[in-house]
């Protein structure tokens, strides 16, 4: 790996950020909240994860919140009215995750289109069709009907590792929910890609700079592809995981998460000029959203006041990475003339 | 010319919009030989290189390697028949460390394209170890000094062990013991078999490690030959041709104007900006037309940028009619009588969905208005005199900019500078990619300026337009001035020589 400066300030931040809480918000540092925080922000890291790969590749992709709820309407669906054994329903709807995304990939490809404007128009595509499938329009009667399969529910398990350790007695630790599990994975898998194989190290140069790695003979249309339909993949299974939590799927699952994987991923240190990230680094932006989020609402904090935090972090973070870029020894980050 | 050379190019060609820069065009290196390519700017030269490499498809014609027609366009396919190319733009990844710069696109991998690092370190160990360059392997390259990214780039072609290498200025950064190393290389290389292309501005290179030269002019080759057979200013005559010399000898008949013997307008003097330009200095009077040549890269352009207030300068000094002045920005030079053309017109000058009427009074806005009003028939009115002035076709102020031709459009931007009346104006390459009639009017209406007063500095790298309206020349290299002359005390040959002067450090 890259030696970088300032890659430690987010994971300094983001452990200081908890410390604050555990010290100055009532009923933080239980192991309650942070089963809570696990569950609640498993899926938000996932989509962050998914949302840094066309970041990297100088892109965005708007439509993971649709792709969201297209996967979770897929699912309530098969289950529901198809009634396909839950390892079926799954697979379908990721694969219907993968297809959006991979759509996505063409159309920017293909058509060369701006990354912004492809993802807001498949963004309203995706949840038109979402309305156009969903079970609750065409059966009103079964949208009172939990999804109960056992595949789906399964996704809602927890681990008690407390128990698992035979810790129970002495002192309280939180319940791993399967989602979080589901995260690591991703986690280490999508890091793996990226820092120790061919793939990942093709994604990075065409996200650092495209002609340089068409001339580099790497093939860029694939690899912007490939990240696009990862991200589809990733939103989809957040939306399994989201809709096994809920037990149901609405047309609007998901709305607006684009906005805050988008915010988790630029809080990572995923750099939107492209070409500089990690998956860690989303991960934790997530989580350190959904820290101070529930700290301040502990804390006693109105909403509004959150927004604007949320947004203060944001801000932060960008401005901090670009600090580090102009800061930079040498006069390469100068324009060569 | 024998088909079964490495590499071989019959009857390419390449047309850009109406603007031809690759006459058909047949080209070939036999193995172990090294060809130099050279010509003036816009010769055409680049543009053979990278159909060459793969870089860009040509319109029509083919490409040989080793006797086997290939693919067109397609940078693996060459890279994969051992066809390399280090282009004169950088082609690095700034966020990767240099060892993965290095192999990019041929990294060593296990199964499933798992890298394997450690191989391809000791690999690139003993590259470096190879050819005496020290290098930390696991650093960012965009925190490396520029002359080393240009090692790196190299280093990234020979890893490739290719059978022809394409080099496209590679000598730009380097210092002298630098391309004495790099000469060494390419020596090596060429008792290895490989055959090598190597275009380079600077003739002495040239001279010092090519075995043939192909000349291109305008497009075209115009001539090839064993480097021994030409002098240096044969060498020279065929770069640049027979109407340019004409029209040097056309310059040097003109009078020379009587030495300005008021203060100047504009004095720079020690001008430097940390790791851009060191030391540049100039005086520019009323009623003349200064020009500053040079290679790309020379730095001139930053010079303009730091003079008008978009970009800083570290130490130095601008004098305006005498008093010390730093522009902040743009608009404070404005309001000190000072524009800036710049040379991407389409970026930086011109509004092109809007009208050549606003377009031509967009920096003059106030001058138009009665109160928040904008007065539509005094716009016209000016709209039409500056139409009349420069000569612009067609002659409608409500046409949108997108529709002119190149050459009129670089007059909209011109008039638009122009009508703010500026006490010094100046131009970044002010006719690329303008036409020769249109280019001919520009001359005009800016020797019309002048001889109203304005002082007026031009940025060029065409040598036949500073030769046919400065008055006098300032030669820059690297970053710094290597010479300042009246227009007719100097010709183009000795300009051409200048460029490539190695500036002592």
């Amino acid at each position: 790996m890259i030696r970088r400066p300032g890659a430690a300030a987010l994971p300094a931040f983001f452990a200081l950020t908890v410390a604050f809480f555990c010290v100055f918000a009532p009923r933080f540092a239980t192991a309650r909240t942070f089963e809570d925080l696990l569950a609640g922000y498993s899926f938000v890291a996932i989509v962050a994860m998914g949302q840094a790969l066309p970041i990297l590749l100088r892109g965005i992709d708007l439509s993971v919140g649709a792709i969201v709820a297209l996967a979770g309407m897929v699912a309530f669906d098969l289950s529901l009215i198809a009634h396909l054994p839950g390892w079926a329903v799954l697979l379908l709807a990721l694969a219907a995750a993968t297809l959006a995304g991979a759509i996505n990939g063409l159309l920017i490809v293909g058509l060369r289109l701006q990354p912004f404007i492809a993802t807001l128009a498949t963004l309203a595509a995706y949840r038109g069709v979402v309305f156009a499938i969903s079970g609750r329009q065409r059966m009103p009667e079964l949208s009172t009907t939990p999804l109960d399969d056992p595949w789906i529910v399964s996704l809602d398990t927890s681990f008690d590792i407390g128990g698992a350790l035979g810790l129970s007695d002495a002192l309280a630790l939180p319940g791993i929910p399967l989602s979080f599990v589901v995260t690591l994975a991703i986690l280490l898998i999508l890091q793996l890609v990226l820092s120790c194989t061919r793939v990942g190290q093709a994604l990075m140069a065409v996200g650092g700079n495209a002609e340089a790695a068409r001339l580099a003979g790497i093939g860029v249309s694939r690899h912007v592809v490939l990240a696009y339909t990862l991200s589809g993949l990733c939103a989809g299974i957040a939306g399994l995981l989201l809709v096994a939590r809920l037990t149901t799927a609405t047309e609007s699952l998901g709305n607006g998460l684009e906005l805050t994987a988008i915010a988790a991923a630029v809080i990572g240190g995923v750099s939107l000029r492209g070409g500089a990230g990690s998956f860690w680094g989303p991960v934790l932006g997530a989580f350190l959203l959904g820290v101070v989020l529930m700290g301040l609402t502990l804390y006693g904090i109105s909403q509004f006041v959150q927004q604007i935090l949320t947004g203060a972090i944001l801000l932060a973070a960008v401005a901090h990475a670009r600090w580090f870029a102009q800061h930079r020894v040498g006069p390469a980050a100068a324009a060569p003339g | 010319m024998d088909d079964a050379l490495p590499i071989r190019a019959r009857a390419v060609t390449k047309t850009y919009g109406t603007q031809t820069v690759l006459q058909p065009t047949d080209f070939g290196v036999a193995a172990g030989e090294v060809r130099a390519l050279v010509g003036s700017n816009g010769a055409g030269k680049s543009t053979l290189m990278k159909i060459l490499a793969g870089a860009i498809v040509p319109d029509a014609g083919e490409v040989r390697v080793g006797g086997a027609s290939a693919p067109l366009g397609k940078p693996i396919e060459m890279l994969r028949r051992g066809v390399a190319c280090i282009y004169q733009h950088s082609n690095l990844l700034p966020e990767m460390s240099v060892l993965d710069n290095l192999y990019l696109g041929h990294f060593a991998a296990r199964r499933f394209g798992w890298l394997d690092r450690r191989r391809q370190r000791e690999q690139a160990q003993a590259l470096l170890a190879r050819h005496r360059v020290e290098l930390d392997l696991d650093g960012p390259v965009g925190n490396l000094p520029t002359v080393k990214q240009k090692q790196i780039e190299i280093l990234k072609a020979l890893a490739l062990d290719a059978r022809v290498l394409l080099m496209d200025e590679p000598t730009g950064w380097l210092s002298v013991a630098d391309v004495a190393r790099l000469h060494e290389t390419i020596r090596g290389l060429r008792a290895s078999g490989v055959a090598i292309v190597y275009t380079s501005h600077i003739l002495d290179d040239v001279f010092a490690v090519c075995d043939t030269v192909t000349v291109m002019r305008d497009g075209q080759v115009v001539a090839d030959a064993p480097i021994s057979a030409l002098t240096r200013e044969r060498l020279i005559e065929l770069m640049v041709g027979d109407t340019i010399a004409r029209q040097v000898e056309a310059v040097a008949q003109r009078p020379a104007p009587a030495a300005p013997q008021d203060a100047p307008r504009l004095r720079v003097t020690g001008l430097c900006r940390q790791g851009v330009f060191r030391h540049v200095g100039f005086d520019l009077h009323a009623g003349e037309i200064l020009c500053i040549t040079g290679l790309v890269g020379a730095k001139r352009t930053e010079v303009l940028q730091a003079i008008f207030g978009c970009d800083r300068f570290d130490a130095g000094a601008v004098e305006l009619d005498g008093r010390r002045v730093a522009f902040k920005s743009p608009r404070e030079a404005i309001a000190h009588g000072v524009g800036l053309v710049t040379e991407d017109r389409h970026r930086e000058g011109l509004l092109l969905n809007l009208p050549v009427a606003e377009n031509l009074i967009l920096a003059t806005l106030r001058r138009y208005c009665r109160g928040p009003l904008l007065q539509g028939a005094r716009v016209r009115e000016a709209a039409l005199r500056w139409i009349a002035a420069l000569n612009l076709r067609p002659p409608e102020p409500a046409m949108l900019v997108q529709a002119l031709s190149g050459g009129n459009q670089q007059k909209v931007l011109l008039g638009k500078w122009l009508d703010l009346r500026p006490r010094v104006l100046m131009l970044d390459e002010p006719t690329v990619g303008v036409d020769v009639g249109a280019k001919a009017e520009i001359y005009a209406a800016l020797r019309a300026e002048r001889s109203r007063g304005m002082a007026i500095l031009v940025v060029s790298s065409d040598l036949e337009e500073v030769m046919a309206i400065a008055d006098r020349i300032v030669v820059m290299a690297e970053g710094r001035v290597v010479r300042t002359c009246a227009a007719h005390d100097t010709s183009i040959p000795q300009l051409v020589r200048d460029f490539g002067a190695v500036v002592p450090a």
